[in-house]
């Protein structure tokens, strides 16, 4: 087995992470990234959850790169009682062309979720007794995806959790007593 | 000539490209009968484009229009959600969660309106009697559909000519026999004026016919409803809140999760059939008792039809019916029944592929309780 060479870690961005107040933080002018009320409430979720797992990427002047919605959540009440205004942060040297692709970069590069892994992990979740109202908050998803996922699979549980009634009201046909449990 | 027949002429305005031209239409017809200026109506849906408002406050001001501006709860189908299927623009009691605020001069309640009204039920009572005779002119073509054609085929005097409704108000479709394209030349030929939400279709790729100025949560516009997203963020971070089920439905709208796609059965369900009962006991009270006897009532044309049983797959020879065709049909809560004409296709091509023809399969279906 031959030996690494040794890398330089003190090279690396993340080597190099500041507690900067986030007044000190400003957005940049270009940013095409729009985020939903959804993904936002999401994503303070997100940091409230998991605490910061990731510093906010600044050129030397403290001009937003990526991180600009997770600045703007910084000033919401919950963390401001949390962190005090305080924001990880990573400066970088970038070209007025580079720092655009490189906030590009940061929001593309990530992939898209399947649908059916996705209605086995919700479905997973539901069986192991994880309350819907908690898979909603902790994914950032409406009843409706919920529901629409987990009853994909087949899930008859669920229609009880979700407060789902099982008869048929007109006409003669015993539909519901049709319905099997599915272990 | 609609100006002399008729004591009023109001055009249905919807800021949208065949109401343009009837707009057009009206107010040259108008200034030749010397009836200016041309009365008009809008219904504000509330969750439209930028565009569109920007364009009908233009029509507004027009010294030649007098429009009417209707922000009135009107019920409308949202086909996101199966607990929710419909939501009622500017419903008071939601005004919270309205997706902008509301117009200046707009008319936000009226006697003769009452909640749970549709545009089609609400439309004829805009304008009263004391207008006498009204005929209300509409951008309806009848290549935008069969359900179209037929509409402009209920014959007065000429096919786009209706008899009254509510006594005294008489539809009309002038464009009724104008294509799609007819309907851009107009405007650019005579340098009328558009609703630039169409520039925008254009940028992003939307063909000609699927250009549609129309309500975004219905069950045709769902398939583009991400499209809002895209185009309008800011409208878009409102409706995403303004009815259930619009973010689920912008993310899975063109998916089996809204019944694109539906030829493979779930997971672990057995049968389409058993699909097809689990599918519809989602659905709760009172939807579900529609759903259901639209249902029943499919099953029965099957069963008057022959006494062959559902298949669970490939289509019924004769009734183009399957317990996938059903389960499908369930999926997308179908409540308007447009998808119910997709049966004749399919029993067509399972004719054809089963090598028989319509004489045939009346000859081997005549034991069954259809008389012919």
């Amino acid at each position: 087995m031959t030996a690494q060479p040794a890398i330089d870690i003190t090279a690396e961005p993340v080597s190099r992470v500041e507690w900067l107040h986030r007044s000190q933080l400003s957005a940049n002018d270009y940013n095409p990234n729009h985020v939903a009320p959804p993904e936002l409430d999401l994503l303070l979720v997100s940091i409230l959850a998991d605490g910061w797992t990731q510093p906010i990427v600044c050129l030397p002047d403290l001009t937003i790169v990526d991180g600009f919605h997770r600045w703007t959540l910084a000033a919401d009440p919950r963390m401001e009682a949390r962190y005090h205004g305080m924001v990880p942060v990573v400066r970088v040297q970038l070209d007025p062309i580079h720092r655009r692709m490189s906030t590009i970069r940061h929001n593309r590069a990530r992939g898209i979720h399947g649908i059916i892994p996705m209605a086995k992990i919700v479905t997973q979740m539901i069986e192991e007794g994880v309350k819907p109202d908690d898979i909603q908050i902790g994914l950032g998803m409406e009843d409706e995806e919920l529901s629409r996922l987990a009853t994909h699979i087949g899930l008859p549980e669920l229609a009880g959790a979700l407060d789902f009634t099982k008869e048929w009201t007109p006409g003669k046909k015993p539909a519901a007593a049709k319905i099997q449990r599915v272990k | 000539m609609l100006y002399r027949r008729f004591d009023t002429v109001v055009v249905s305005f919807s800021g949208g490209k065949d109401s343009t031209v009837c707009l057009h239409l009206a107010l040259e017809a108008a200034a030749l009968t010397g009836k200016l200026p041309v009365r008009a109506y809008f219904w504000d849906e509330e969750a439209i484009h930028p565009e569109t408002i920007e364009y009908v406050e233009r029509i507004r001001a027009r010294p030649d229009v007098e429009l009417r501006w209707l922000c009135l709860p009107v019920k409308h189908r949202n086909a996101c959600s199966r607990r929710s299927p419909y939501w009622y623009c500017w419903d008071p009691e939601q005004e919270p969660l309205w997706c902008r605020p509301l117009p200046a001069g707009a008319e936000t309640t009226h006697a003769w309106f009452k909640r749970g009204m549709t545009i089609p039920e609400a439309s004829p009572y805009v304008y009263g009697r004391e207008l006498g005779t009204v005929c209300d002119v509409r951008g309806i073509r009848a290549d935008e559909s069969l359900r179209r054609l037929m509409s402009v085929m209920h014959r007065l005097e000429e096919n786009w000519l209706q008899g009254a409704r509510n006594g005294n108000n008489y539809p009309a479709s002038p464009i009724y026999d104008w294509s799609v394209t007819d309907v851009w030349t107009a405007p650019m030929q005579h340098g009328w004026d558009y609703n630039r939400a169409y520039d925008l279709f254009y940028k992003v790729g939307v063909p000609l016919n699927d250009m549609r100025i129309c309500p975004p949560f219905g069950e045709e516009p769902l398939g583009a409803l991400y499209r809002y997203a895209i185009c309008w963020p800011d409208l878009w971070d409102k409706m995403v809140r303004r009815v259930p089920g619009a973010a689920t439905a912008a993310r899975y709208s063109r998916t089996l999760l809204y019944g694109f796609g539906g030829e493979r059965l779930p997971e672990g369900i057995p049968s389409w059939r058993e699909w097809t009962q689990r599918l519809l006991v989602l659905y709760p009270e009172p939807y579900r008792s529609i759903i259901s006897a639209k249902t029943s009532s499919i099953i029965q044309m099957h069963k008057n039809k022959t006494k062959r049983p559902i298949p669970e797959d490939t289509a019924d020879p004769h009734s183009g019916l399957s317990w996938r065709f059903l389960a499908n049909l369930i999926m997308r809560g179908d409540l308007k029944g447009r998808r119910q004409g997709k049966l004749n296709d399919a029993a067509l091509k399972q004719m054809d592929r089963q090598g028989l023809t319509l004489t045939e399969l009346m000859e081997s279906d005549r034991d069954s309780t259809t008389r012919y």
